[in-house]
């Protein structure tokens, strides 16, 4: 059983660890775009015919959520996020496990609150029918894809939903969120499975 | 139950969570999520979310990692130790002059980024030392650090006022300036402050020894002078064309941290763990702090909901009956007695948004209230028993300087910030004159 338990740690880790050090670099594509919109803006104040490139505005909004909610985890394991230690401090690594094993249930509840608005949001984005709850829209929408194909799949989608001012699909960035919060969940069930080794005193 | 009841109960409750020493954005986001789930409103369920899609929509925000990323790169890279060294030389002859300069040293820093971790973390590594070699006393090197690193939010860029701009709807540009003139009056505070009380108690702060200072010559010293060379150059690249209108915020923010890239670049000091340990702080504390305003974000939609802007004017202004400067001045103490608990950005993003339409409506203006606010949050982050900053120091500083001594060493430092925000109060001028200047307003 210990052995099953490690092994899921360990593999939850590993992806979310490799995962987080790509988007890691997102902040230089990030900086890339910002000086290409400063780059083009300066052309078209000397030049005829060049427009300042509007988009980048939007892609970088996109670039930094899918930034932070997909390196999310990695975060969390790098151990960044602040708690108020004022009581937490000094207690045993024990008493910590104890609680920390309790508490990550109430981040879990909101991670799972943001996963249940990501779902419908983004089931609205691809265009889903009113009627459907989010969930059964995707359930239908992977069913008909494993049984007739991508054709079979699109059939389901409706109008994309898209920003206002450059019509970029939203959908992209919706499905970032969704993906990256399972993956904050799965790093959230690693780290409870590590307090409950911890409680029991064993060596992780 | 009424809306004033399960707003009081959605903070309670959300303090009673930090106290469990969890992670701050699950406390808050928590509470956010059952009261959007449980109060039964439409949508209520997908706030949450929704508070991610709200923040992707605050621009601003984009200029956060390269803010980060900046101050990684100048603490990292030890770029800033030439300019240690530099108020060392000139400033050591003088009874309190190390720790002048260093104050002095903390004014760049800040010119550099928009933290105060930043300066904290350069200060406790390489001023903290070379200090208490030359036999200043620790209290009084302590608190030094933690005052000038304070100047880091107040002197632009700071990152703290572009978070206050996108609640008060004001221009970060405005914002900006208008913290300069009081920063650097603090500064000046801080160094009178010094320079009278080494007057009086030389052993605080005992000038270099003649040895010491005859090693260097004067054509050493000016060329020791060129290291102040780096910030300005830095501060200018970035904030000329901003201000100037050429480049938007954000751009002006990839300039900046491009910047101090290249500054460690050509100064050799851009080693491969220096740039892996910039990179990946960068990702960690941007992941902390935007999650944290996500669920900030949401609890916040939640409590607009229940009125508790409407709720919070009707106690002050109806219940109390406080004149406009009362209600002012009680929503600075609140936030003394709040930030000595709640994280800074969690504040800004839950406490903020209830005061900020209160002040605009007493007509006051909300560029000079961004600068009182800044200012309050510094010192509550300063004052024990549960002040961010003095965590902080407390992992960074050396194992001489014990707990005690750290709360001990804020308090004149604190009361003299305390007197910098009454001048900022009486004389609204003081932040308003720069930006009013500059933008012809």
């Amino acid at each position: 059983m210990k052995r099953v338990v490690l092994t899921y740690i360990r593999a939850i880790d590993a992806m979310n660890y490799r995962i987080g050090r790509v988007a890691m670099y997102l902040l230089f594509v990030l900086i890339g775009v910002l000086l290409w919109s400063i780059f083009m803006r300066a052309m078209s104040y000397s030049f005829e015919g060049f427009i300042p490139a509007g988009w980048t505005i939007e892609i970088a909004k996109f670039l930094l959520v899918a930034y932070f909610i997909v390196g999310g985890p990695y975060s969390m394991q790098l151990g960044a996020n602040v708690r108020m230690d004022l009581f937490y401090g000094g207690w045993s690594p024990k008493q910590k496990a104890w609680m920390d094993a309790i508490t990550i249930l109430f981040l879990a509840f909101y991670l799972g609150v943001v996963l249940n608005g990501a779902a419908s949001s983004l089931a609205y984005a691809l265009g889903a029918h009113y009627k459907l709850g989010a969930w059964e829209f995707f359930g239908m929408l992977i069913g008909s894809f494993f049984t007739g194909g991508f054709d079979a799949a699109a059939e389901h989608l409706g109008r994309f939903e898209a920003t206002r001012t450059w019509k970029l699909p939203l959908w992209p960035i919706k499905l970032t969120i969704a993906l990256g919060v399972i993956l904050m969940l799965l790093q959230a069930s690693s780290e409870f499975l590590k307090d409950l080794l911890r409680i029991r005193g064993e060596e992780i | 139950m009424s809306y004033e009841l399960i707003a009081l109960l959605m903070f309670s409750g959300m303090m009673l969570m930090m106290l469990t020493g969890q992670r701050v954005f699950g406390a808050i986001g928590f509470v956010g999520s059952m009261a959007g789930l449980t109060l039964g409103w439409p949508g209520g369920s997908e706030i949450p979310f929704t508070s991610i899609m709200k923040l992707m929509q605050w621009y601003s925000l984009v200029s956060l990692p390269m803010f980060i990323f900046m101050g990684y790169v100048l603490a990292e890279s030890k770029i800033a130790d030439d300019l240690y060294k530099m108020f060392h030389v000139w400033m050591g002859g003088t009874s309190g002059g190390l720790a002048i300069g260093t104050i002095l040293l903390m004014v760049l820093i800040s010119a550099m980024n928009g933290l105060s971790v930043a300066g904290m973390a350069i200060g406790a590594t390489i001023a903290l030392p070379e200090l208490l070699k030359r036999n200043y006393d620790k209290i009084m090197v302590t608190g030094v650090i933690q005052a000038g690193s304070s100047l880091g939010i107040l002197v632009p860029p700071s990152v703290v006022l572009v978070l206050y701009a996108l609640i008060a709807r004001a221009p970060v540009g405005q914002l900006w300036l208008a913290g300069i003139i009081p920063g650097l009056m603090m500064a000046t505070m801080f160094i009178i402050y010094i320079y009278v009380r080494c007057r009086i108690q030389p052993h605080l702060g005992p000038t270099l020894s003649d040895e010491e200072r005859g090693q260097y010559t004067r054509a050493d010293k000016i060329r020791l002078l060129r290291a102040g060379l780096l910030p300005i150059a830095i501060f200018m690249i970035m904030m000329v064309p901003f201000v100037m209108g050429l480049t938007s915020l954000v751009e002006a923010s990839a300039v900046g941290a491009l910047a101090a890239f290249f500054a460690a670049v050509f100064k050799g000091r851009m080693t491969r763990e220096v740039f892996e340990v910039s990179v990946r702080q960068t990702l960690a504390i941007t992941c902390m702090f935007l999650w944290i305003i996500a669920a900030a974000l949401a609890f916040g939609a939640i409590f607009d909901g229940l009125g508790a802007v409407k709720a919070i004017e009707a106690l002050f202004t109806e219940k109390l009956g406080l004149s406009p400067w009362m209600i002012l001045i009680v929503m600075q103490l609140s936030f003394l007695i709040m930030g000595t608990f709640l994280d800074d950005t969690a504040m800004l993003v839950i406490v903020a948004p209830l005061y900020v339409p209160l002040v605009g409506a007493l007509g006051f203006d909300l560029v000079w209230y961004g600068v009182l606010y800044t200012i309050t949050t510094q010192i509550a982050y300063m004052t024990p028993p549960f002040g961010y900053n003095l965590f902080l120091m407390r992992a960074m500083a050396p194992p001489e300087i014990s707990l005690r001594d750290i709360y001990q060493s804020i308090i004149p430092f604190a009361l003299v910030m305390v007197l910098a925000l009454a001048l900022v109060m009486i004389f609204p001028q003081l932040a308003l004159w720069l930006p009013g200047y500059v933008y012809g307003n």
